[in-house]
């Protein structure tokens, strides 16, 4: 593909990452509902939601500074960037050449580095709340998702999202023992980084169960859109990276394979996706939320399950 | 009849060695600064024996110096400075080694230093002169050490000092005679301002602290 | 770049440093003196950069002999620029610069209560000192210089010295860096005896014929002794204290160059006179990577629980250093199995961080210091609210925070990218052991990743954000203008070297004498790549930051396009309001989280490593009746396992045996003429009578 193509394919694909997102939230909202035997809300209805908040007033906290103003926007672009570089519906991405899986997780990081300052500034009690607790569950995710990087590097070759995605596409159905480690322990850093039960509950209004509802209490209106919209795309870009690199069933090994392979394949990714999103939700409906010192506790096994994978794969 | 040279020496630093026993012996500041005096006769002499046998008219100013210096000079130096001082202070009542003991301590360190001369004569090619001062001047130089040790008076202890340094002065002539004058002039220079400081130093001390006891200086010591 | 450039230059820069030094003392008005001595230091600085600059370019070593040449020729002073060198004189200049500036405005802050001069003329002697102690070629001259900026440094940390607490801390701070500088000479000794001359030259010379034994033993002493300056664990106990105590410009120098100074010693003894050769040679980098790790998260554990801004930036360099350490370590353990490729990538990775972390924490400890200067204040729980009264200074801290915690597109990120990568390529070590060895250094690195944005969102969240905690933050005032202009131009410098990385990799490739090609493309934007091959895989991972800047600004493009056009028409409105305090009426300043409260669940879940003490404080109204109380005070502290259990216990056993030799010292002359007569009565018997 020449290179402007390449672009604009990946342009597409971004936008269809975002545009897919919320659906994504809605179909988890169903799911959850129908596990809880409640009809539940229509699975557009986070787009009516960010459809009607697009277009509120705002109101903005006196003690705030520029920093609560810019995060949303800040939060939003670090986001829609890190899609660019992770390979959702097709087996590559373009802009592999510029950054690789390190490069997604460092701007989440900047996102969630933003998320956090902005908890603090608005001088709640509320704010702090969600800044310390998630300042807690962010330092202990990252050594578990860097170990997974690690197997996942070892075992599929480098960093390189593109290569990593067409090398376990070639590997099919047969799953290492490592990866399969590997990918429990991803599973659970993926609940920990989207803020799901039982690390943080998305639907709460209880400052006891409360982690990224607390951070993002005071904004409202355009700024609250952009911020439940980014957190949407996170979850998408986190589960399609954890359905191409673990579960490969179906996507094309290589890019040349063909429009109709990269239509079928990109269908498969939505299925797995989607299917994905209902097990989190399935799950979501099973725990309770955990009490917060207990956390770490789960954290520690997705870290140790990490580190036996490493150890697996070494000998 | 020619007296041989090594009788003759031997005769000095005999006179010398006694002239230390009498330093020793003594308690009060006169009576060493006395016997001092005469000490300092003895070297002068020795010093001249030196200079007739060998024919260097060096070491002849070297004894007039020496007599000059330390026979006159310094005694009447310490007098005049320590005019002032009280008489507690310069009669040494209550010594830390006694009179008795300390003469013995003395004998021994002679007998210490003739002891180790001899190792090392044996060894080495060494004059008459030599042979006879080398051990003498040994001794000085630990006899002075151990009167400083042993006085408990400041102004007592700077006798210490000057029998070290006639040692010294016995030592150099009686290993290299015809030692350079100026050197010789130099050591006695040295030795004057160093008398000269010390006993006015000990003369504010005595304004100071009322007191030349140095074994009570130790209560200044910050604990 | 013909000799005779730098031949002027080196001894121009010296003339500055020492006419910044000495010309502040004629002086007599405190603005006077603070020009004096900080414009020729600025300017000394720049040349410094200079004159490593073309070193670095031209690809050459430059050698100087002073024209004073002492009596014996191993005491002459002669100078060696290599690559390595040029490039810790490289971060030098390009810290001092900015401090410099700085310092212009900052002195201001101390005239009529200290002497300015003093601090200024004292900055020269010690930024001079550390250039000459990366240019030096002896044994001799080396140790001059390195105790001239121990010294210096000390003089400047009890600068204000009626705190109590300084003194202390400059106290420990001499102890330690002589026990540091102690080993150092222990090593060179070791060397000397090895090599018969005191020059570095012949150092390098006989680096292939060491034996093994005295190979790890000059490594062993050098990584203490250069560790012990350097800060790392558990020799950095002078760190937390010295840091705070100095004076913020000297704080930015010490923290950002003078640990800097002591991995070039570490790194010149590790690459020039103890060259690891051969797989035996692997524990020692294991070791590197070990101290490393555990510096970095015992260094970003302390700072996560402290509320004094400076002791948090001083415990941040600890964990930073371990860092840099770590990324040698590899580097040697990749260098003794002969992995070339991944060894350069090692040393690239810590060579970028050393350059990274003096330029940010730097700009960090200028901002700490505006801030101490318009607050009057270090205590974070004291601040709050200061991004509307110092709205530059909180910019810059922005700036250094987003930097030191890796985040893109600053450059801790870029040198967090090429540690990792490093880390992840250690699957080319031909042993297990050392491969998981280095997995679970990676835990810890990822964990003091984690702790360190995490810390930083703290630091300037409590100090920045939120509302003033105290009447002081209340009446902040922002920096003046020349403090103002130094913190840009670090700021400056850290976005440039996050955005491009070309610069930095270009002059560390050509200051160690390595292919860049292996790790980066020679095109100005081109990316960094990093090649993994092994089992039939075979892939590139690459990072290109102007690339990713470019899609940001992309991004943000058409997401303010779409903002702006998708909203049907209507224009939304923001309104000012005070934050939702749940119904309750009017929040104080005490309602909102503090530094401490902030980094609680931190401090719970790491309660094994902290052991924090905690005593509750109960009064009563009346004794009678225990169970009204008037107030309940809690105290909570945490211990420091170090000084506690490491040093106190040595010092205490030090301190009991010089007491008992106290006895020898009576007090009495006369006892001290007995020693002197024994002891020359004993040497004469043994000379005469010894066999």
């Amino acid at each position: 593909m020449t290179s402007l193509a390449a672009d604009v394919v990946s342009a597409l694909q971004v936008g269809a990452v975002v545009a897919l997102a919320p659906l994504l939230t809605g179909i988890m909202r169903k799911v959850k509902a129908r596990t809880q035997k409640r009809m539940g809300a229509s699975v557009f209805q986070p787009y009516y939601e960010l459809s009607k908040l697009w277009v509120k007033d705002e109101v903005v906290s006196e003690s705030t500074s520029w920093i609560f103003s810019s995060t949303p926007w800040i939060v939003a672009v670090a986001t829609v960037t890190a899609a660019f570089f992770v390979p959702v519906f097709l087996p590559f991405s373009p802009f592999s050449a510029a950054g690789d899986l390190l490069l997604v997780v460092g701007l989440l990081a900047l996102a969630r580095f933003f998320t956090m300052l902005a908890g603090i500034d608005a001088a709640s009690a509320f704010g702090g709340i969600g800044t310390s607790r998630e300042m807690m569950i962010s330092s202990l995710v990252e050594p578990g998702l860097f170990l997974t990087i690690f197997v996942v590097s070892l075992t599929l070759g480098g960093t390189n999202l593109t290569s990593l995605v067409v090398a376990a596409a070639k590997t099919g159905v047969v799953i290492a023992p490592s990866m399969l480690f590997a990918l429990i322990s991803l599973f659970v850093i993926i609940l920990a980084e989207t803020g799901r039960l039982p690390f943080d509950n998305p639907a709460t209004h209880l400052e006891l169960t409360m982690v990224h509802e607390a951070m993002v209490l005071e904004y409202s209106g355009r700024s609250l859109a952009l911020l439940e919209w980014s957190q949407s795309t996170k979850q998408l870009v986190l589960l399609a990276l954890l359905v191409n690199l673990f579960l490969p069933l179906g996507m094309p090994t290589s890019i040349e394979a063909g429009v109709t392979m990269l239509g079928l394949g990109s269908v498969a990714v939505l299925l797995k996706v989607c299917l994905l999103a209902a097990v989190v939700a399935y799950v979501e409906t099973r725990v309770a939320k955990w009490r917060l010192f207990r956390v770490p506790d789960l954290l520690a096994v997705a870290i140790a399950v990490a580190m036996v994978g490493m150890v697996f794969f070494y000998l | 009849m020619q007296v041989p040279l090594s009788e003759i020496l031997t005769l000095t630093a005999v006179g010398l060695l006694l002239s230390t026993f009498g330093v020793v012996v003594r308690r009060s500041f006169e009576g060493w600064l006395s016997a001092y005096r005469y000490q300092s006769v003895v070297l002068a002499g020795s010093t001249a024996v030196i200079a007739y046998e060998t024919g260097l008219w060096e070491i002849y100013a070297a004894a007039v110096l020496t007599l000059v210096v330390k026979a006159v000079i310094i005694p009447r130096l310490l007098v005049r400075v320590t005019d002032s001082v009280k008489d507690e202070f310069k009669i040494e009542a209550n010594p830390l080694v006694s009179i008795r003991l300390s003469l013995l301590i003395s004998a021994l360190l002679i007998a210490l230093s003739y002891g180790l001369i001899h190792e090392t004569l044996i060894s080495a090619n060494l004059d008459v002169y030599a042979l006879t001062y080398l051990p003498v001047s040994l001794s000085l130089f630990f006899i002075g050490l151990f009167v400083m040790v042993s006085r408990r008076m400041a102004l007592n202890q700077v006798v210490g000092l000057l029998i070290i340094e006639n040692g010294l002065f016995l030592f150099t002539t009686a290993l290299t005679q015809g030692v350079s004058l100026i050197i010789e002039v130099g050591i006695l220079a040295d030795i004057l301002v160093g008398v000269m400081i010390s006993a006015l130093l000990l003369l504010r001390m005595s304004q100071t602290f009322d007191s030349f006891d140095m074994a009570s200086l130790e209560s200044l010591k910050d604990d | 770049m013909t000799p005779d450039y730098f031949s002027t230059l080196l001894p121009a820069i010296v003339a500055l440093f020492i006419l910044g030094a000495l010309l502040p003392l004629v002086f007599r008005d405190p603005r006077r003196e603070s020009i004096a001595s900080f414009v020729p230091a600025a300017v000394g600085s720049l040349l410094t950069v200079v004159l490593s600059a073309s070193v670095l370019l031209s690809h050459q070593v430059f050698r100087f002999s002073s024209p004073v040449v002492a009596a014996l020729p191993s005491m002459s002073l002669s100078f060696y620029i290599d690559g390595i060198a040029a490039f810790f004189m490289l971060i030098i200049g390009l810290v001092a610069t900015p401090v410099s500036v700085y310092s212009l405005g900052y002195a201001n802050s101390y005239s009529g209560k200290h002497s300015v001069r003093a601090l200024g003329s004292l900055l020269n002697v010690f930024v001079l000192s550390m250039v000459l102690v990366t240019a030096t070629n002896g044994v001799f001259s080396f140790l001059l210089f390195w105790e001239l900026m121990s010294l210096a440094s000390f003089l400047l940390v009890v600068y204000e010295h009626e705190k109590e607490t300084n003194l202390r801390s400059g106290i420990t701070y001499l102890v330690m860096t002589h026990i540091g500088t102690a080993f150092i000479m222990a090593a060179f000794l070791v060397l000397y005896f090895q090599t018969g001359s005191l020059s570095f030259d012949s150092f390098r010379a006989s680096a292939g014929n060491l034996g093994p034994f005295t190979k790890d033993l000059v490594f062993v002493l050098a990584l203490v002794g250069f560790g012990t300056k350097a800060g790392l664990v558990p020799m950095h106990i002078w760190l937390p204290k010295a840091h705070p105590s100095a004076p913020s410009n000297v704080s930015a120098l010490m923290s950002g160059v003078m640990l800097k100074v002591g991995i070039y010693g570490l790194v010149r003894v590790t690459l020039d006179f103890a060259v690891p050769s051969s797989p035996g040679d692997a524990w020692l980098g294991m070791l590197m990577v070990v101290a490393g790790s555990s510096s970095a998260l015992v260094g970003v554990l302390y700072a996560s629980v402290e509320h004094d801004i400076k002791r948090a930036l001083a415990y941040h360099s600890v964990e930073n250093i371990g860092i840099i350490v770590l990324g040698l370590g590899l580097s040697v353990v990749f260098m003794s199995y002969g992995l070339e490729t991944i060894a350069a990538l090692a040393l690239l990775a810590s060579m970028y961080h050393s350059l990274n972390h003096a330029v940010f924490k730097g700009l960090l400890f200028m901002g700490a210091g505006s801030v101490l200067m318009g607050t009057g204040t270090a205590d974070m729980n004291k601040m709050g609210g200061l991004a509307k009264k110092m709205p530059w200074t909180a910019l810059f801290f922005l700036v250094g925070s987003i930097a030191i915690a890796g985040l893109p597109p600053l450059n801790g990120f870029v040198s967090e990218w090429l540690t990792l990568q490093a880390l992840l390529s250690s699957y080319q070590v031909p042993n297990v052991v050392l491969q998981l060895s280095i997995g679970f250094a990676s835990i810890a690195l990822a964990l003091t990743v984690g702790l360190a944005s995490a810390t930083f969102v703290k630091l300037f969240g409590i100090s920045f954000l939120s509302r003033p905690r105290s009447q002081a933050a209340e009446e902040a005032t922002e920096a003046p203008v020349s403090m103002i202009a130094g913190m840009t131009i670090a700021g400056s410098l850290c976005v440039a070297l996050g955005v491009l990385p070309f610069v930095a990799t270009s002059a560390i490739a050509s200051g160690f004498g390595f292919d860049m090609g292996l790790v980066s493309s020679y095109a100005p934007f081109g990316p960094l790549t990093v090649g993994y091959a092994a089992d039939g895989l075979r892939s590139v991972s690459s990072l290109s930051m102007p690339m990713v800047l470019l899609l940001t600004g992309s991004v943000g493009a058409a997401l303010l396009g779409f903002a702006a056009v998708a909203g049907s028409g209507k224009k939304t409105v923001t309104r000012p309001y005070v934050t939702w305090e749940g119904g309750f009426g009017a929040l104080g300043e005490r309602t909102q989280y503090t530094a401490t409260s902030l980094s609680q669940p931190i401090r719970t879940v790491f309660k094994w490593f902290f052991r924090p003490h905690t005593t509750v404080e109960r009064d009563f109204f009346s004794d009678s009746n225990h169970l009204i109380k008037k107030s309940v005070s809690v105290y909570s502290e945490t211990r420091e396992v170090f000084e506690d259990d490491l040093y106190s216990p040595a010092l205490r056993g030090v301190v009991y045996v010089l007491d008992r030799m106290r006895r020898l010292q009576t007090g009495k002359i006369n006892s001290y003429l007995l020693y002197m007569m024994v002891a020359t009565i004993a040497l004469l018997v043994l000379v005469v009578f010894q066999p």
